[in-house]
């Protein structure tokens, strides 16, 4: 039973970048890449750092700290010294606000 | 001055012609010791680093030394050993502190620098910068390449479960290192058996490096330094003993059979004592089984120049690690193992006759504390010297133990090596 959260406004997120929020809790990084959004977590699942502190090229999200990539699409751990991938959420974007299902 | 007539020699050099006596600065001498790092530990020898045993699954690390640097012996995810130097490439740290675990990836922590099991560099932190108001800040130059700032990787040699490295990656193959007496004397420990690891001892000892081989190069003390050999008849000279070296005379065996048949009775009867009377208050330490792959010697002492030396003393096996730490001390580790088809008796059995080894060993305390006390006097004139004339002068192998050959072998390497030539 998922549970829609409102987290942003839609225009906060800008283009082809990341931005972190908290939402229930959690940290959460946001990712717009070509105008549709993702979510993931936004620690990182190697070392000690924040998924929007990184660099986005295309869906891949670059670790600031040892250059590990996800795809933000699926949090996929694309090299290494990444050896787990992160969390994603479903997004969806209603009246000019994004939401977020958390459980 | 006369430099001949000085306490401290100005300009030391051996200027005798043959290796038996040899000078007390070859001890103390901080420029010689740096030399010996150089010429022995750092090119052109391989180091022992540790037994495969002790880092059985991918992942499993365990801290080692070639001379006075940390390397860090580690099974990567794919299965392969390897060597790699214990300082992170950014700034220097010693990053690794625990002697051993198990990790994913090797993390220094001053700026967290990442390395993979094999020493790639995998991450920088804000290799590209750091965001803040909508700029990147810092950031390491645009030519910075991740692949040419990896750990420093020595080359790795493993025999038989015994694994060796060297920085020196032009050494020559393992094998042709060892010489084909001295690998004789290797393989019969090590055959291809598993190896199951009993327990470490570590001491540091106040000595020249150089004495602890020297030690087990000398077949002349054991009977006379070590009353516990002569008391409990474990060591007397006129054993079946055989003195053998390398072509090169830098590793040696040292190969002793006790009593005359190899029989357990004649072994731990029959022998004279200075102490008939006295008895040991636990005689599992003389519970002795000859083993099949002895063929014949109850002992043998095998180094290998110049950080080794392998020890079988009947039951007893183990790694002596030599890890010299200035010109006048050495930490000295000690990994005693057993073999994976050894039975629960004969595991019992090795360890028990363990307690004759280490810095608190029956025997081995002895020689901790003599090397100790040739240090002090060395320190004190340096412009004299050692006499090893026992046995001769000459540097042949030897059939008796009443010689000194295995040191003046050593010796006549060491002066080859650095350039002390008459």
């Amino acid at each position: 039973m998922s549970n829609w959260i409102d987290v942003a406004a839609r225009d906060a997120v800008p283009a082809d970048d990341v931005i972190g929020v908290e939402v229930a809790g959690r940290d959460i990084a946001l990712y717009d890449v070509e105008g549709e959004l993702y979510a993931t977590d936004n620690l990182c699942t190697h070392g000690r750092a924040r998924m929007c502190d990184g660099f986005l090229e295309g869906h891949e999200i670059e670790c600031p700290l040892h250059q590990g990539r996800f795809d933000v699409r699926d949090g996929k751990a694309l090299c290494a010294p990444l050896t787990e991938n992160l969390r994603c959420y479903p997004v969806r974007v209603e009246g000019g606000r994004v939401w977020l299902a958390v459980e | 001055m006369d430099d001949a007539t000085r306490v401290f020699p100005r300009d030391p050099h051996w200027r005798a012609p043959d290796s038996s006596r040899v000078p007390f600065w070859a001890y103390t001498r901080e420029d010689l010791y740096r030399e010996e790092l150089e010429r022995f530990f750092y090119k052109g020898h391989w180091c022992y680093i540790g037994l495969e045993a002790e880092v059985p699954n991918p992942g499993d690390f365990r801290r080692s030394a070639v001379g006075e640097r940390s390397v860090i012996l580690v099974r990567d995810m794919d299965g392969a050993i390897n060597v790699v130097e214990n300082v992170c490439s950014h700034r220097g740290v010693r990053f690794c502190r625990e002697r051993h675990g198990n990790r994913k990836d090797f993390l220094c922590p001053y700026h967290q620098w990442n390395f993979d099991l094999k020493g790639n560099l995998q991450g920088v932190p804000f290799r590209r910068g750091v965001k803040q108001d909508g700029k990147v800040n810092g950031g390491m130059p645009s030519d910075f390449r991740v692949e040419d700032h990896g750990l420093t990787k020595l080359k790795v040699a493993v025999r038989n479960g015994v694994v060796f490295a060297s920085f020196d990656h032009d050494v020559e193959p393992l094998e042709d290192f060892l010489g084909p007496v001295i690998l004789r004397y290797f393989d019969r420990v090590f055959d291809g058996r598993g190896l199951k690891v009993l327990g470490y001892r570590r001491q540091r000892i106040p000595g020249n490096w150089k004495l602890m081989q020297e030690n087990i190069k000398d077949p002349y003390h054991p009977g006379l330094l070590h009353t516990w050999f002569s008391t409990f008849g474990l060591w007397r000279a006129d054993n079946r003993s055989e003195l053998k070296m390398d072509a090169r005379h830098r590793h040696a065996a040292m190969i002793s059979t006790r009593g005359t048949g190899g029989k357990v009775a004649e072994v731990v009867s029959g022998v004279d004592s200075f102490k008939e009377h006295m008895q040991l208050n636990d005689p599992r330490l003389l519970d002795i089984v000859p083993e099949p792959w002895w063929g014949g010697p109850t002992a043998v002492m095998t180094t290998v120049f110049p950080s080794l030396i392998i020890q079988q003393q009947v039951n007893s096996v183990s790694m002596r690690h030599i890890q010299p730490n200035g010109h006048g001390s050495f930490d000295f580790v000690w990994t005693h193992f057993a073999f994976d088809d050894d039975d629960e008796a004969m595991v019992q059995r090795r360890l028990i006759q363990a307690n004759l080894f280490g810095p608190a060993g029956f025997v081995s305390a002895d020689d901790g504390e003599v090397i100790e006390w040739s240090q002090e006097s060395f320190e004190q004139k340096p412009f004299h010297r050692t006499l090893l004339e026992m046995g001769g002068r000459d540097t042949e192998d030897a059939d008796h133990m009443v010689t000194e050959t295995l040191i003046r072998g050593m010796y006549a390497y060491w002066r080859e090596v650095m350039g002390e030539t008459a």
